[in-house]
C-alpha cells in the first residue's frame, strides 16, 4: 500500500470545504428552541455601578447577572489566576466589561432591550496608558501595594550592572514602544451552550477546549467533568481564542443554569474589534554600555500594558523578558519586566506571546547603536549572534546549533543586501533593512511536564486510525500536519487517518493549542503513539496512549526563572526593501526575503503559508495597524478604520527554510507558527529609517507618524 | 420597534411618486446605506425613513457624450463602469478606479457617492475640480447645480424631500496638465486619508487656468478660487515667484481636523511638486 510521506506535497484536508464556503462554523449552527444572548457591557472605564435600569422584559426574556451565580459558585474565570470576573458587579474596571447577558428568542427584541438598558455610574479617573499605570493615575489599582503592578520578574547574567556601566566609555539609552494589535481572525468569537444528559455542553470557536472547562466550572461550583466542550471549526484565532472564549462561555454557563435551553452568543465584527483581548502595548527602556565600540552590557526595563485583569499576561511578560536580548549573546545583562494594570480591555495572547515587543525593541536598539557608531547595522549585529552552548539570559544554554550565519548568507545574497546597503545612502528615498529573531518553542522550561502533562491517544479500527487529542485546527493546518505525522509513521495513506474537532468528553488533554507547541510537542506524542501502534500492528484493533516526557539534563526553576527556558528555538532572518514617496511619506515595500530554521518542515506548503502570513502580519503591525485607546475607548472600531494589509500592500516574498533537525520533535520539526511573526517589523523600520535618514522609536509608522518623526528629528 | 418599509419601483416616475409620498430615502448601490443602517447579525437594518430601492431604474443608467462636449453620467453608474469609460475625464476615472475593493466598485454608484457627502468620498473631489453638475429630479420638476454647491458639508446636501440625483454632468475640459493622488490607509480597499486633484491649462507658456481640490481635508471637498487666481494668468517662468503665496493661501483654505500636520504637509508638497513640474516645462497629460 502506498502511504503518505512527510516529503509529499499534499492538499490540506480542510482546503476544499473552506474555500467553497461549505465549512460550518458555530454561527451556522441552530439547535431546536435555541435562544440568543446579547452582552450588556460597561461604558465606563472605571467607576461604581450605581443603578441598572432594565426595561420590562417580555415573557421568555431574561437578564442574567452576577446575582444569578449560585451560592456555591464564585464570580471568577480561572485563566492563570482567578481575577477576571464573569460579570462585573458593584464596580467596573474597563469599557466593555461584561455586566449582564440578555437572553431571549428574538434578536430584534434583544437589541431593543439592550439599547434601552440604562446603567448609572459614579465615574472615577481611569488609567489608560502604561505611563498612567506607572503613575497610578486615579489611585492605585492595588491599594495594598500602592501601585498598578500586576506582575514582575527580572533576569541577570554576567557581572553586576553598576560595575559594567562604570567601565563603559559611553551609555546608549533609548525608549522603544509598540502599540496595540487586534487579531482580526476572520471568524468573530462565538459559542453555544446547551444541556445534554445532565451535562453543560458548549460548541465554541476556540483554541483550547480544555481551558474553557477549567476556567468556568467554578462559576457553578461544579466539576469540569460536568462540562463538555466541543470545538467548532474555527476561522482563525492568533491567540485571540486562547483564553478569551472563557469570557463568553462563563456568562453562558450561568445563563444556562437558569434557563436550560440552547443559547447562542455570537459577536458582531464591531463587538469583536472593540470588546475582545488585544496584543500588549509595550514600553522598553534599553541602556547599553559601550566600550571601544563594543557592547559590554545591556540593561532593559520592559513594561507591558496588561489592562484590567491579569489573564495570561504574566506568562506573556516572562516570554518578553526571555526574548529581550534577541538573538544576541551580550556578556552582562540585567532585564526587568513589569506588567502594568490599566482601565482598558485586558490584553492577552497574540501570535508571538510577548516576544515580538522586546525583539522589536532590541533589534531596533541595535540598529540605532550601529548608526550611532557609523557602521552597517548587520555588520555590527552579526558579531553578537549567540552560538551553541553559550549562556542565555536565564543562565541556561543554547542546546542546538545556531544556523543564523548560514541563513544570513542566503538572505543577503538573494536580496543583494551588501550592495544595496552601501548604494542607498541615508535619506535617498530607498532603503534596505534586515533583522534577526527567534522564538522559544513550546511552554517555558519544564512547563510541558510540570504544568501541562500532555497526552495523546490513537485508536485503530481495521485499517483506519483515529487521533484523539485536544489540539485544534484554527487555520494553521494542524488537521493536516498531525494526520501526516501519523500516516507517515503508520505507513498508511492520510485518508485512513481520522482527526475530528475535539470533544473534551472523547479525547485526552494534549494541552492548549498555543505556544508553537502543537507540531513540536503533540506531533511528537502522536508519532510515539503511532510507533507503538506500528510495533503492535499484529495485535489488531488496539488503542495506544502516551504522555509527555521531558528530556533529562535540562533543568529549569520556575520560581527564579533560571535554567534552560527552551530546548528548541526557531530562528529567523528577514530582509525588507522599501521606497518612500517623499511627497506623501507612503512606503512601498519592493522586496521581502526571509530564512527560517524550524528544524524540519512536516508540510512545506503549510509552512510556506505560515511564513507568508506571519511576515505580512508583522509588516502590518509595523506599518498600518494602529489601534489607539482614548479615555478607555478604542478609537478604531471596525475593519475600515483598523486596517490590515491586503495582497496589494506587500510583494511576493523569497523564502528559505534552513534544515536543522530538532532531536526531540517529530521528524525533526520545531515550533514555527509564532517565529514567523517575530521580526519582520524591525527589518521594515530599519529600511524606512535608512530610506529617510531618520529614527523611529515606536510602531506602527503610518505616513502621518513618519511626518511627525521627520519633523521632530529635523529640530 | 417599527416595521421597515421598502419599495422597489420599476421606473423613474413611480420612484419619484413614492419618494414624494413617503418622504423616502433612495438606496442605489447600498454600499453606504446598508453599513450605516446595520443592526448586526440576524437583525434587519433600520433607516430613519422608508427606503426606495432605485438600483434597477433604467433611466438612471449609462454614460454618454453630448454634442456640446458635456459628459452625462447616469446616477446609477457604478465606479467600475466609470473607471472603464473612455468618455469620462481621467481624473474621475482614476478616483473611481481606486474606490474600495472590486466588489464595492461593482455596486457603489456615483449618485450615491455624491448624496452620501462624505468628505472622504472618492468621486466628488475630482468632480468639484471639473465644475461638474448634478441633475436632481422630483415630482415637482428638475433642478441642476454644481456638485460644489450641492454638497454643503459633511453628510449635508441640498437634496430636498422626494428628490433623487438622476445624473452627473461634466463640462468639457481644456486642462492640459493633471495630477491625482489618493492616500489611503493601505494600497487597496481603503478609505481615503487624503486625496487631491490638480489641473492646469497652459497655453503659449501661460497658465490660463489652474485648479485644485482637496478631499478629506475639511468638512467637504475644498476648492479655493481665490487661491487659484494667484496662479492664473502667470507665465510659467513667473510660477516660482508666486508658488509660496499660493501654497500659503491653499494651506489656509483647508481645515483638516485629524492628522492636521500630515494632511497639510503632504498637500503642500504635492501642490509644490505639480507647480515645479509645470514651471520646468512638463509634457501635457497626467503628471505622475
Amino acid at each position: 500500500m502506498s502511504y503518505t510521506k512527510i516529503s509529499d506535497k499534499i492538499e490540506r484536508v480542510d482546503a476544499r470545504t473552506k474555500a467553497r464556503g461549505e465549512a460550518m462554523y458555530v454561527c451556522d449552527m441552530t439547535l431546536p428552541n435555541m435562544l440568543y444572548a446579547y452582552m450588556v457591557r460597561s461604558t465606563c472605564p472605571r467607576g461604581k455601578i450605581l443603578k441598572i435600569d432594565v426595561p420590562n422584559l417580555p415573557k421568555g426574556y431574561k437578564f442574567i447577572t452576577a446575582d444569578d451565580i449560585p451560592q456555591k459558585g464564585n464570580n471568577e474565570l480561572w485563566m492563570i489566576s482567578k481575577d477576571w470576573r464573569a460579570f462585573a458587579k458593584d464596580y467596573v474596571l474597563y469599557v466593555g466589561e461584561t455586566i449582564g447577558l440578555l437572553v431571549g428568542p428574538d434578536r430584534t427584541v434583544l437589541k431593543y432591550l439592550r439599547d434601552n438598558i440604562h446603567i448609572e455610574y459614579e465615574p472615577e479617573e481611569p488609567a489608560v496608558t502604561i505611563d498612567d499605570g506607572i503613575a497610578s493615575k486615579g489611585g492605585p489599582m492595588f491599594p495594598e501595594k500602592g501601585n498598578n503592578v500586576f506582575c514582575s520578574l527580572h533576569c541577570e547574567k554576567g557581572r553586576p550592572m553598576e560595575e559594567v556601566f562604570r567601565e563603559a566609555d559611553e551609555i546608549f539609552e533609548e525608549t522603544l514602544e509598540t502599540g496595540y494589535q487586534e487579531h482580526v481572525h476572520l471568524e468573530t468569537n462565538g459559542a453555544i451552550v446547551t444541556m445534554e444528559d445532565g451535562k453543560f455542553v458548549f460548541y465554541a470557536s476556540a483554541q483550547c477546549p480544555f481551558y474553557i472547562r477549567k476556567s468556568i466550572a467554578g462559576l457553578l461550583g461544579i466539576s469540569t467533568d460536568d462540562i463538555v466542550v466541543r470545538q467548532c471549526t474555527t476561522g482563525g484565532a492568533f491567540g485571540g481564542k486562547e483564553h478569551f472564549p472563557d469570557v463568553l462561555c462563563g456568562p453562558l454557563l450561568v445563563a444556562e443554569n437558569v434557563i436550560r435551553k440552547p443559547i447562542k452568543l455570537i459577536f458582531d465584527r464591531e463587538e469583536d474589534t472593540q470588546f475582545s483581548v488585544k496584543r500588549h502595548p509595550s514600553k522598553c527602556v534599553y541602556k547599553t554600555a559601550l566600550k571601544d565600540g563594543k557592547i559590554i552590557g545591556m540593561d532593559a526595563k520592559v513594561y507591558y500594558n496588561v489592562g484590567a485583569y491579569l489573564s495570561s499576561s504574566f506568562v506573556v511578560l516572562q516570554r518578553g523578558i526571555f526574548h529581550a536580548n534577541g538573538v544576541y549573546n551580550i556578556p552582562s545583562t540585567h532585564l526587568v519586566g513589569e506588567g502594568i494594570g490599566t482601565n482598558t480591555f485586558p490584553t492577552c495572547a497574540f501570535r508571538g506571546f510577548g516576544a515580538p515587543q522586546t525583539i522589536f525593541a532590541v533589534e531596533t536598539h541595535m540598529d540605532h547603536i550601529a548608526h550611532h557608531l557609523g557602521v552597517d547595522p548587520l555588520e555590527f549585529k552579526k558579531d553578537y549572534i549567540i552560538k551553541q552552548g553559550e549562556e542565555t539570559v536565564t543562565n541556561g544554554h543554547i542546546i542546538e546549533e545556531v544556523k543564523l550565519p548560514e541563513m544570513l548568507d542566503v538572505v543577503t545574497k538573494e536580496a543583494d543586501y551588501w550592495r544595496k546597503a552601501k548604494e542607498y545612502t541615508p535619506g535617498c528615498g530607498k532603503g534596505i533593512g534586515i533583522s534577526m529573531y527567534l522564538h522559544g518553542g513550546a511552554f517555558t522550561g519544564n512547563g510541558e511536564q510540570a504544568i501541562i502533562k500532555a497526552h495523546a491517544r490513537l485508536v485503530r479500527t481495521g485499517d483506519r486510525v483515529r487521533i484523539e487529542v485536544g489540539s485544534t485546527e484554527m487555520g494553521q493546518g494542524f488537521q493536516t500536519t498531525l494526520r501526516k505525522i501519523a500516516a507517515n509513521t503508520l505507513q498508511l495513506p492520510i485518508e485512513n487517518i481520522d482527526y475530528n474537532n475535539p470533544d473534551t468528553s472523547k479525547v485526552v488533554d494534549s494541552g492548549p493549542t498555543a505556544a508553537s507547541r502543537s507540531t513540536m510537542i503533540v506531533g511528537k506524542l502522536v508519532e510515539r503513539a503511532a510507533e507503538e501502534m506500528k510495533r503492535r500492528w499484529d495485535e489488531g484493533d488496539i488503542t495506544t496512549e502516551v504522555e509527555y516526557e521531558h528530556p533529562e539534563g535540562y533543568p529549569w526553576d520556575q520560581s527564579t526563572f533560571r535554567g534552560d527556558a527552551y530546548l528548541g528555538w526557531g530562528w529567523g532572518v528577514a530582509c525588507v526593501e522599501v521606497e518612500v514617496d517623499k511627497l506623501t511619506n507612503e512606503v512601498k515595500t519592493v522586496g521581502i526575503w526571509t530564512s527560517h530554521d524550524i528544524g524540519h518542515p512536516i508540510d512545506e506548503l503549510i509552512v510556506h503559508g505560515q511564513v507568508n502570513g506571519g511576515i505580512i502580519q508583522s509588516l502590518g503591525y509595523a506599518s498600518m495597524e494602529k489601534l489607539e485607546n482614548k479615555n478607555g475607548f478604542f478609537r478604531q472600531k471596525r475593519m475600515s478604520d483598523y486596517v490590515i494589509p491586503t495582497s496589494m500592500d506587500f510583494p511576493r516574498q523569497f523564502y528559505h527554510l534552513q534544515e536543522n533537525p530538532y532531536p526531540w520533535g517529530p521528524q525533526g520539526a520545531k515550533g514555527m507558527g509564532e517565529l514567523v511573526f517575530n521580526g519582520a517589523d524591525a527589518a521594515y523600520v530599519d529600511a524606512v529609517e535608512r530610506a529617510l535618514g531618520t529614527t523611529f522609536n515606536s510602531i506602527p509608522i503610518p505616513p502621518e507618524d513618519i511626518e511627525e518623526a521627520l519633523k521632530k528629528n529635523a529640530q | 420597534m417599527e416595521e421597515m418599509m421598502c419599495y422597489i419601483p420599476e421606473n423613474l416616475e413611480e420612484a419619484l411618486a413614492i419618494m414624494d409620498e413617503k418622504d423616502a430615502i433612495a438606496l442605489a448601490g447600498g454600499s453606504d446605506l446598508m453599513v450605516s443602517g446595520a443592526n448586526g447579525t440576524g437583525v434587519n437594518p433600520s433607516f430613519s425613513r422608508p427606503v426606495v430601492i432605485i438600483t434597477n431604474l433604467p433611466e438612471l443608467k449609462g454614460i454618454k457624450r453630448h454634442e456640446d462636449g458635456w459628459t452625462e453620467i447616469g446616477a446609477l453608474s457604478t465606479s467600475r463602469e466609470i473607471a472603464e469609460s473612455e468618455l469620462v475625464h481621467p481624473l474621475v476615472r482614476k478616483a473611481a478606479s481606486q474606490m474600495g475593493a472590486v466588489a464595492l466598485r461593482n455596486s457603489a454608484t456615483i449618485g450615491g457617492n455624491i448624496a452620501n457627502a462624505s468628505p472622504k468620498g472618492d468621486t466628488p473631489q475630482p468632480l468639484i475640480l471639473l465644475d461638474a453638475e448634478v441633475t436632481l429630479k422630483s415630482v415637482r420638476g428638475e433642478r441642476r447645480m454644481k456638485v460644489d454647491d450641492f454638497i454643503l458639508g459633511a453628510k449635508k446636501t441640498q437634496l430636498e424631500k422626494g428628490e433623487i440625483i438622476t445624473s452627473v454632468l461634466i463640462p468639457p475640459s481644456n486642462l492640459t496638465h493633471c495630477y491625482y493622488r489618493k492616500i489611503g490607509m493601505r494600497r487597496a480597499n481603503a478609505i481615503s486619508k487624503l486625496t487631491i486633484s490638480i489641473g492646469a491649462e497652459v497655453r503659449d507658456g501661460k497658465v490660463v487656468d489652474f485648479r485644485a481640490s482637496s478631499g478629506a481635508a475639511g468638512p467637504k471637498v475644498i476648492r479655493s478660487h481665490s487661491s487659484e487666481s494667484i496662479l492664473i494668468g502667470k507665465t510659467l517662468s513667473e510660477l516660482p515667484e508666486y508658488k509660496e503665496e499660493f501654497l500659503d493661501a491653499w494651506n489656509n483654505a483647508i481645515s483638516p481636523r485629524a492628522m492636521p500636520e500630515y494632511r497639510r504637509g503632504a498637500t503642500r508638497r504635492m501642490l509644490s511638486f505639480f507647480i515645479d513640474a509645470l514651471s520646468s516645462g512638463a509634457e501635457e497629460g497626467i503628471i505622475e
